[in-house]
């Protein structure tokens, strides 16, 4: 049965030609590490965000007098509506640790530098996206914490004259959070953010297939870098099988993601959950506390420490140009950090930095 | 979008507690004579405070402008005669005001307008959350033996304890992050009614309601246990799926080939 299914693919799209240029004989460097893998552990995470995510639609009613409501009983009436929404919480927290980790790797090999600019621009333009998905999902449930962080959000813009409240009113549809602002950000959730996304991964699957996967910077792989005056396509004829060694290794990675994600829901299921995210939203009852989740504890921070709040702003805004840009701005052919001090120093000190700011934003 | 959090600063303020108010201005000043001086910092312990009812929810006035705080226009009505302190109590406290009158407190107090009123047991300002340990004896005996009291309290105390047990459940899902505004919502009304008829000092009737109060605390109790073991399920199939992945990761890296 399947040799039959297996010939009238063949016959159709030349199944054994895709098998073997694209699996079995297409080469992936020697000296592959672990890292590497955090992209398809990524791609993994966002498509378990689009199951969870399909089987909560079901459910969830995007209205003000209903989406807690609604929530409340995905977690308590819909038969294992509680292991998708947790898988959904957790799965998110999760997805921006693997995304910026992905990116921390990429910057330490060097995989940003020429040819692979655009690649970076794309993924650097998707961990934003995924920020975004964040920002957007967190007022869905309509608690008293999606309410007051959406509020806190949508008066950013406001830092920026003229403009500023043109913005503000633009994203909440009127000059206060509401049902509004509520309908506009669960359609750009469900969405605009999923297309956007998925383009983008698109492009950037098209580019790291169309270049070639770079090789580690150090060790024998780094000895056969060449300089790039035409477009050629990355090969690596010694290197080792696609499938099944670096499938297999994928593998493992993705399981091990599935895993932590797992123990997370079963033994620390209100990691993501204070208390506010447990109770209805309240227009008039300001929580005493409010803090942003970890990924954006470090951004809080640096605006508690700037005085001036347009200023704060501007410096951040002109941090993620920078950030999206970085491959023209770092035009050094040396792929190997190690054999380049002061940025090895730089992302050091940027990481130890990110780091510090969000142990210190979580306990100020 | 990642810089959003400056603005939060202006925004917060102390959850559940009220703003600043003329009265406050004025009885926390260094101006005031020190018997009502210490009034806002009683009131700041109470209970009435932790649920942001402020000076003028009880005594009237207008909280927003000094030069009317006090004025009977904007209904101030001031501290009240001993005798009506159940009714000004009593403009919130509907059911126990009832209660209270037909009892034999209430009746004394009318009768000789010298009675235990609430303020005798509750405190005027640093009024805390009623519980069985106001019934004491230095409190009780002021007018009589303890004994009826003591009858009074042990009436009262196996639906107390099983009110205190159903809140440490409760208090202990929200910490698990279950949304329990429904349950909270029947204790609350269980508990307030329970203690509306503690103020007819009437032990046979507490005797003979009680059974009707501890059935509606099982029916909670129930559900409580219900929600632990719904937790516990989900925990334990968590767990269960952890290892399977983490199985499943074990046997693919066993099972994997090494490279050529």
């Amino acid at each position: 049965m399947t040799g039959k299914i297996k010939n009238w693919l063949e016959i159709r799209i030349g199944l054994d030609e895709l098998v073997r240029t694209q699996l079995t004989e297409y080469r992936v460097p020697r000296g592959i590490n672990i890292f590497y893998t955090l992209g398809i552990v990524a791609l993994a995470a966002f498509i378990s965000q689009v199951v969870t995510g399909f089987f909560l639609l079901i459910y969830y009613i995007p209205d003000t007098e209903h989406a807690f409501g609604s929530v409340q009983d995905i977690m308590s009436k819909v038969p294992f509506g509680w292991l998708f929404r947790l898988m959904h919480a957790v799965g998110s927290n999760l997805m921006v640790a693997v995304v910026i980790f992905h990116m921390l790797s990429v910057f330490f090999m060097g995989s940003y530098k020429k040819p692979r600019e655009m690649t970076w621009i794309s993924g650097a333009f998707m961990l934003l996206m995924t920020l975004a998905f964040c920002l957007s999902g967190y007022l869905l449930p309509w608690s008293q914490l999606s309410y007051w962080a959406t509020t806190i959000v949508t008066s950013i813009p406001t830092a920026f004259p003229y403009a500023g409240e043109f913005v503000t009113r633009m994203m909440r549809g009127g000059e206060t959070v509401s049902g509004i602002t509520l309908n506009r950000f669960f359609a750009l959730h469900v969405t605009l953010l999923p297309l956007l996304l998925i383009l983008f991964i698109g492009i950037h699957l098209f580019l790291v297939r169309r270049i070639g996967i770079s090789a580690p910077p150090f060790g024998k792989a780094a000895e056969k870098k060449k300089t790039w005056i035409a477009f050629a396509h990355e090969d690596h004829p010694d290197g080792h099988a696609f499938y099944p060694y670096f499938v297999q290794k994928e593998m493992y990675v993705l399981m091990a993601y599935f895993a932590l994600m797992f123990f997370i829901i079963s033994f620390l299921p209100t990691l993501f959950f204070p208390e506010d995210a447990n109770t209805p939203a309240d227009q008039f009852k300001t929580p005493a506390h409010i803090k942003p989740e970890w990924y954006f504890l470090a951004a809080y921070q640096m605006l508690k420490l700037i005085p001036n709040k347009l200023l704060g702003v501007s410096i951040q805004m002109a941090l993620m140009v920078v950030f999206v840009l970085w491959p023209f701005f770092d035009t050094k052919e040396e792929e190997n950090i190690l054999q380049r001090p002061p940025l090895l120093a730089v992302f050091l000190l940027s990481l130890i930095t990110w780091v510090g700011l969000t142990i210190w934003g979580k306990y100020s | 979008m990642v810089f959003i959090w400056a603005p939060l600063l202006s925004l917060a303020q102390e959850g559940g507690a009220t703003r600043s108010t003329a009265c406050l201005d004025c009885h926390d000043s260094d101006m005031m004579e020190p018997a009502f001086r210490d009034i806002p910092a009683h009131w700041r312990k109470s209970w009435h405070f932790q649920n942001s009812i402020s000076c003028h929810d009880c005594h009237g006035g207008d909280p927003t402008d000094a030069a009317m705080a006090m004025s009977p226009e904007r209904g101030f009505a001031g501290k009240p005669q001993y005798s009506e302190v159940p009714e000004f109590c009593g403009k919130c406290h509907i059911g126990i005001l009832k209660n209270y009158l037909e009892s034999r407190h209430g009746k004394a107090l009318k009768a000789s307008r010298s009675g235990p009123h609430c303020v005798t047991c509750h405190g005027s300002h640093r009024i805390q959350k009623a519980d069985i340990n106001i019934i004491d004896e230095k409190r009780c005996s002021q007018c009589h033996t303890y004994e009826r009291a003591k009858m009074m309290k042990q009436a009262l105390f196996a639906t107390e304890k099983k009110i205190k047990d159903v809140r440490d459940s409760l208090r202990e899902l929200r910490a698990a992050g279950v949304f329990i505004e429904e349950e909270e919502k029947t204790i609350f009304n269980t508990e307030a009614e329970f203690r509306t008829l503690f103020h007819s000092v009437d032990v046979s009737l507490i005797k003979d309601r009680s059974d009707g109060f501890v059935k509606k605390l099982e029916q909670i109790e129930a559900r409580e246990k219900g929600v632990f073991r719904e937790l516990e399920f989900r925990k334990n199939f968590s767990a269960f799926l952890t290892l399977v992945f983490l199985g499943l990761g074990a046997v693919i890296f066993l099972l994997s080939k090494p490279p050529e």
